[in-house]
């Protein structure tokens, strides 16, 4: 390692070493504002212990920004908030509940062939115990990032009307195996395409403008080889939205949501349309 | 408290739900259960919260109230996979625990009731048939605090402690080993050495220690003890 590396890590952990007397967080005394916006000044009273006013309640600020995070991020990993603990424990369990049934398919189920990918992701074959994806917190999240796509009146009508049986590769979204191994770009993006898909099943509604966005491309789907092969590289996909809009020709307008939401709401608000 | 929830809306409960939310909601006033009745949406924030507020006043009720609840929400979540019930309800069932100090120094009845209320959801509120980790400690607290020298003294508190263990000891004592011992140190010194019990106390107290003491239940000789002796 050269010197200048070795020197620039020394100064970094001094620094660090520094910080910790201060603040709560490792960068406060690099940042110039507060979270609030306020310019921060040098705080004595900045310290390990609790602020609290009279009540006794903690008056500390309940998120910071750190480098790693988009934005505000609570200052412990875990909701506090029951409602939220709740639902992250039954996440959990249905995760763990997934998994035993996985293990016990696997032994009795015949191995697929494995698929070739030129990603360095090296698919494979999630029924066997060895090489599925076991770690909990990916679980966790993949899980979670399942959810906000099943969560949706676009999947309920999808499924109410294909039943799996009837399903077409390439054509019907499938949603993405959280126990097989992939790169977490790769999951990310399988993940969008997937959601894409299932647009393509919104409910119709009164108003929106005709906006064509051309999201295809906005997915940066150059990154598709990444991807296994049963789903659409980008040749492909030009293909793939045809049938998807022969469908929605039966919706009035095409309207995707930026966020999906399960429930409708009473006033639909204008949104981008799908190519 | 018209918000954003008010554009939420689900098809209304099936008839099964709606007579039973009628039979334990007798009593509220006539604009709170049309809000439940209307046909065309059921806002089930507002579900939770007078749900809540009844428990909160009474003590029936607030026994009961576990039950229902557990009906609306697997309702809910068949009806559309939603949560927006249980959730609204532990986030009011926090707050209250947050102040529930002060709730307690306002009026018993209403504290011993949202004890009832709290145990009660601890027991029927299941996630995948497993009790909900997050009440744990809360319902822990809240019976220690029932465990107090100055709770102790009130024969209402030291009833309510009782009835829960009775209900939810067994699967408390699951969930917690340590915190049961904790709590039973504090009523067992009580019994012991505490002044000024009334004896009515004393004897749900040594009921309670017995049962603990035989697995969370009574024998026969002992039930013949305790449940004979009052009759008399």
């Amino acid at each position: 390692m050269s010197e200048w590396n070795r020197g620039k890590r020394r100064e970094a952990h001094s620094g660090e070493h520094e910080s910790r007397s201060h603040g709560a967080s490792r960068w406060s005394h690099c940042r110039k504002r507060g979270i609030d916006g306020s310019l921060r000044m040098k705080k004595d009273t900045e310290g390990s212990e609790k602020r609290t006013d009279e009540n006794g309640t903690d008056t500390r600020h309940d998120s910071f920004t750190t480098p790693e995070s988009g934005g505000p991020v609570s200052r412990c990993g875990r909701r506090s908030d029951w409602g939220s603990q709740v639902e992250d424990e039954e996440m959990r369990r249905d995760v763990h509940r997934d998994m035993q049934r996985r293990r016990i398919l696997g032994g009795d189920v015949t191995q697929r062939e494995r698929r070739t990918s030129s990603g360095s992701s090296g698919s494979c074959d999630s029924r066997e115990g060895d090489n599925m994806e076991t770690d909990e917190a990916v679980l966790l999240r993949r899980q979670k990032q399942i959810n906000y796509g099943k969560n949706t009146l676009a999947y309920d009508r999808y499924i109410k009307e294909v039943p799996k049986h009837m399903r077409q590769a390439g054509v019907h979204p499938k949603t993405p195996n959280k126990f097989r191994k992939y790169s977490r770009r790769s999951w990310d993006q399988q993940i969008k395409l997937w959601k894409v898909k299932l647009h393509a099943w919104d409910p119709p509604s009164e108003d929106g403008p005709d906006k064509t966005v051309d999201d295809i491309d906005e997915l940066g789907l150059g990154d598709v080889m990444d991807i296994e092969l049963e789903f659409p590289t980008l040749s492909d996909s030009q293909n793939a939205p045809a049938p998807i809009s022969t469908r929605s020709l039966s919706l009035e307008d095409e309207d995707c949501m930026g966020t999906p939401v399960k429930v409708q709401k009473t006033e639909p608000t204008a949104e981008p349309d799908m190519a | 408290m018209e918000n954003s929830s008010d554009d939420y809306r689900i098809q209304a409960f099936d008839l099964d739900t709606q007579m039973l939310l009628k039979t334990a909601l007798k009593g509220l006033s006539v604009s709170a259960l049309d809000e439940l009745y209307d046909p065309s949406s059921v806002n089930l924030e507002k579900v939770s919260n007078i749900i809540m507020d009844q428990s909160l006043k009474d003590q029936v009720f607030s026994k009961e109230a576990g039950r229902i609840c557990y009906t609306i929400v697997q309702a809910e979540a068949k009806q559309n996979n939603g949560n927006v019930f249980r959730r609204n309800l532990l986030n009011r069932l926090q707050q209250e625990f947050k102040d529930r100090e002060e709730t307690r120094g306002r009026s018993l009845q209403e504290w011993v009731c949202y004890v009832t209320f709290i145990c009660n959801i601890f027991d029927y509120l299941k996630v995948n048939n497993m009790p909900m980790v997050a009440l744990v400690h809360p319902v822990f607290d809240c019976l220690m605090r029932l465990a107090q020298p100055d709770a102790l003294m009130n024969e209402e508190e030291v009833d309510c402690l009782v009835l829960q263990l009775h209900r939810i000891g067994e699967q408390l004592e699951k969930a917690n080993g340590p915190r049961m011992d904790e709590l039973f140190f504090l009523l067992r010194d009580g019994f012991l050495l505490q002044e000024g019990l009334s004896s009515m106390a004393r004897l749900l107290l040594l009921e309670i220690l017995e049962f603990r003491a035989g697995g969370w239940l009574l024998s026969s000789t002992a039930h013949k003890y305790y449940y004979s002796e009052i009759a008399d």
